[in-house]
């Protein structure tokens, strides 16, 4: 006999934040979600870009990226010359209920975006349409009131689900007090902002009506409810949210400063009730599928773009859940909504498909779980349901869902009700935007070929849009292609589609990625001029200092940031980088903690506290940073090699084993380099060296480095030989997939001064200001650099005598 | 002016105490979700049955 599988209940609240519901739970408001949070685990969950909710939560249903499951933006072509509202029909992939359903589990889904028409799975289905009261642009009254075709499934649950539903007009002034107390002051009918009100909340409580009926009445495995009206609440009143925002005139935010906090009480009570619906062997996950601005973050004016709102959402959600076998009291990290249907699989004991973008939270649970793997859900031809609607829907059903994404601002009015309007250009708008998502979808993924490819295709420069145009240099920018940049931008700015300071911040990049820092750093100087306390160009600006050491002017850039933005992680860890250079690992330790801080899930910030923990050799300490970075993100080759030689010192052999063996995967070998100054001595060294009948790899002849190809990240890669000279200001671009010992030629920085001088054939005792620095400078970062080096041995000498002494014999042999 | 007259309270159980609901719903009618709307819809019902008894008989 198999065990009874326990249940799973999933509450999505489309744009709920911690940062209003922590507030709300202090103040005792948010009794039914501080349940979970004390008896269970939560955490931050990273959304996707775009953060459209549509795609969003078909990747959370799921477990991949939008470009794999194919449900685009808001609105989709009805393939038959028109278009409608995203749909079922969109959806390329299974969603945990097919998966469900194939392996004989019942599922009930209610409200979830998008999931009309429904699907005949095992269970039940109450899709995001039948809570519509709209019928194209006109309210339907509430005798009139029929359910949408391809909104319930099974069909004899129509007429029961239907008596359950609330009517916007049903919504009395009591109703709404809780959210404007001084409701009475305004006037109902004429005040829009009452009317959205009574709808927002008139579709949660139909939604969460269907839900406790289907919950009450029908047997389940997995439930899952959507909510949309916290988004909905947001968009329109998050700008009325305590403290009151800069311009806010007095009045309005005295009236509906209240309406985000009752949207979420509200929210907090329905999960209150269907918290008592459920025994305790349920486990209950409540998610979001991105966060929303509720501070000094929230911006002051939307984009008069589609999806121009999203400017609004903030990229973290929350995520929480309690249930048998999940820790209690304690945070998770690194969540991705990704990781929503590996979790809710692994929670059925049922195996992850190898094709999913996501992986299971396992850090949830008590005890280790064993998880299963399969290649792909998709090689079982049955689907796990079928869509109960092939058709293309219901017209006027249609147009009310189009409707309310135009009222939203989520899409433009394509004037549907005109018959004269040509529905060609109407559907290629539509296409168009839904490949610019595809485009963006392919981006997020780090797929930058392929979205490259979309936007080259969609772009028009007769018609041009500021947003394809810049998330072409973006991808030209992440695949090298900075001529394609340089040409885009010039484009922008001689057209004046973008502001000077974005074109100044975007050659910068071009410069930075074609290796040329001092005209990177005219971009950004300029930018900086314009507009002095940016956040972007102060960022940019900081980060470029730190590269190039001038760290205590990096520092400045970083301050002025944090000092408008406390909580800016980025910031935080630019400082401590700063510190960390001038070897004051005491201020770096606090910095990077800082920036641990505000954002736990931050793989960089936890190596470099790692690095700084070793460097002050607080070796238990540091072992423990490093290893949990290894977790965050294993692809930091430089770990492996800090673990070693951190475990070396500590004589743990077990350990020592254990990293050679994970080093050797990867390892590609040991190289030894010949470095330093490029004066008289170093050419001295390396002509010796050639005598000796030892072949050296790079190009010894080009002392200052010029001829290597900076474009090229590989270039280290492709040298064979075993010996290689590298130019002083390329060390630090040594690749962590080698080993290295460094023979470092110690050389004055006069003489090597005069014997530039020569070579330009200038006279010596030339005062040159800009070589000084320059050399000294890339002896400064040289040396630092090497000195935080897990990988390397290093031998400085002082001539080429040197080079028969047989400890330098040992070293280059 | 409201009616009193003949208006058949309708109650829910919660908690085990009976709860009184007003025609004009609440928050937490609301919240309840099924049983919750029901309740409401009826007590709305009959406060309007009322309402016109009232009218004819005057």
């Amino acid at each position: 006999m198999t065990q009874k599988k326990n249940k799973v209940l999933l509450v999505g609240w489309d744009s709920a934040d911690w940062k209003v519901i922590d507030k709300l739970m202090a103040k005792g408001l948010m009794p039914s979600i501080k349940s979970i949070v004390d008896n269970g685990v939560r955490g931050k969950i990273a959304t996707l870009d775009p953060p459209l909710s549509p795609m969003l939560w078909t990747s959370m249903a799921t477990g991949v990226r939008p470009f794999k499951h194919g449900v685009l933006g808001f609105v989709e072509h009805d393939g038959a010359g028109g278009v409608r509202p995203v749909s079922s029909h969109s959806r390329k992939v299974k969603a945990i209920w097919n998966m469900l359903t194939m392996e004989g589990l019942k599922s009930n889904v209610v409200g979830w975006w998008p999931s009309n028409p429904v699907e005949s799975i095992n269970g039940c289905m109450v899709s995001n349409l039948f809570q519509q009261e709209k019928n194209g642009k006109e309210t339907i009254d509430v005798e009139d009131w029929d359910v949408p075709e391809g909104a319930v499934f099974p069909e004899r649950l129509i007429e029961r689900l239907k008596e359950l539903r609330v009517h916007p007009s049903e919504i009395s002034g009591n109703l709404v007090m809780p959210f404007v107390p001084n409701a009475i002051a305004l006037d109902k009918k004429k005040d829009k902002r009452l009317t959205v009100i009574c709808k927002f909340l008139a579709h949660a409580s139909t939604i969460h009506a269907a839900a406790t009926e289907i919950l009450e009445t029908e047997p389940w495995d997995f439930m899952a409810v959507y909510h949309d009206a916290l988004d909905h609440f947001s968009h329109a009143f998050m700008k009325f949210y305590p403290p009151k925002m800069e311009g806010m005139e007095e009045e309005s935010y005295e009236l509906f400063k209240e309406v985000v906090i009752g949207a979420y009480v509200f929210h907090d009570m329905m999960l209150g009730r269907l918290l008592a619906m459920v025994d305790d062997d349920t486990t209950v996950v409540v998610v979001s599928d991105h966060g929303f601005h509720s501070d000094h973050l929230r911006p002051t004016h939307v984009p008069q773009v589609p999806s121009g709102p999203a400017i609004e959402h903030a990229p973290y959600g929350m995520f929480a859940a309690r249930g048998p076998g999940i820790k209690k009291g304690e945070r998770i990290y690194g969540a991705s909504i990704l990781d929503v249907t590996p979790t809710l699989l692994s929670l059925f004991d049922l195996p992850i498909g190898r094709d999913m973008d996501g992986k299971p939270l396992l850090e949830i649970y008590e005890n280790p779980k064993e998880i299963k793997y399969i290649d792909s859900w998709e090689n079982n031809t049955n689907f796990g349901g079928e869509l109960v609607v092939k058709s293309k829907g219901d017209k006027s059903t249609n147009e009310a869902a189009m409707q309310q994404l135009i009222d939203l601002g989520y899409i433009d009015d394509l004037n549907l009700d005109t018959e004269s309007e040509d529905p060609t250009e109407s559907l290629n708008l539509i296409l168009k935007e839904n490949n610019f998502y595809l485009a963006k979808s392919f981006a997020n993924g780090g797929k930058y070929d392929e979205a490259l490819e979309i936007l080259l295709e969609i772009e028009n420069k007769k018609k041009p849009d500021f947003r394809h145009l810049v998330d072409i240099v973006s991808c030209a920018l992440k695949t090298k292609r900075f001529q394609l940049a340089e040409e885009y931008l010039k484009y922008i700015r001689t057209n004046k589609i973008a502001s000077d300071n974005y074109v100044d911040v975007m050659e910068a990049k071009v410069n930075i990625g074609l290796n040329m820092p001092d005209q990177a750093m005219k971009f950004l100087k300029k930018a900086e001029k314009n507009q002095p306390d940016t956040t972007e160009i102060l960022m940019e600006l900081g980060t470029l200092l730190n590269n190039l050491f001038e760290t205590k002017k990096a520092r400045e850039c970083f301050e002025k940031v944090v000092k408008t933005d406390v909580d800016n992680a980025y910031a935080q860890y630019g400082i401590g980088i700063s510190y960390l250079r001038e070897e004051n690992y005491e201020e770096a330790l606090e910095y990077f903690l800082n920036a641990i801080d505000r954002n736990y899930y931050y793989p960089l910030a936890h190596f470099h506290l790692g690095e700084t923990l070793a460097l002050m050799k607080e070796y238990d300490a540091a072992i423990g940073t490093f290893e949990l970075v290894r977790t965050m993100s294993p692809e930091l080759l430089k770990i492996y090699r800090w673990l070693l030689d951190l475990y070396s010192i500590k004589e743990d052999r077990v350990n020592i084993k254990k990293y050679e063996e994970i080093i050797s995967k990867y390892h590609l070998g040991e190289k030894i380099i010949i470095t330093g100054l490029p004066g008289r001595k170093i050419e001295k060294v390396l002509s010796e060296l050639a005598k000796l009948g030892l072949e050296i790899g790079g190009d010894p002849t080009d002392i200052l480095g010029g001829k290597i190809e900076v474009l090229d990240k590989d270039w280290f890669s492709k040298i064979n030989e075993k010996i290689i000279y590298v130019p002083i200001n390329y060390i630090a671009s040594l690749s962590a997939k080698y080993s290295f010992r460094i023979l470092y030629i110690n050389d004055e920085l006069d003489t090597v001064i005069d014997d530039t001088h020569k070579k330009i054939k200038r006279k010596n005792n030339t005062f040159d200001a800009d070589l000084i620095e320059m050399y000294s400078k890339h002896e400064r970062v040289a040396r630092t650099w090497m000195s935080h080096q897990p990988n390397l041995d290093i031998l400085y000498i002082n001539n080429y005598k040197e080079l028969s002494s047989l400890i330098v014999s040992k070293f280059l042999n | 002016m409201k009616s009193t007259k003949k208006t058949k309270v309708i109650s829910i159980v919660l908690d085990g105490k009976p709860f009184e609901v007003p025609p004009g719903g609440t928050l937490g009618l609301l919240a309840l979700g099924n049983i919750g709307i029901r309740a409401w819809k009826k007590s709305k019902a009959e406060w309007l049955k009322n309402k016109e008894n009232d009218t004819e008989e005057k």
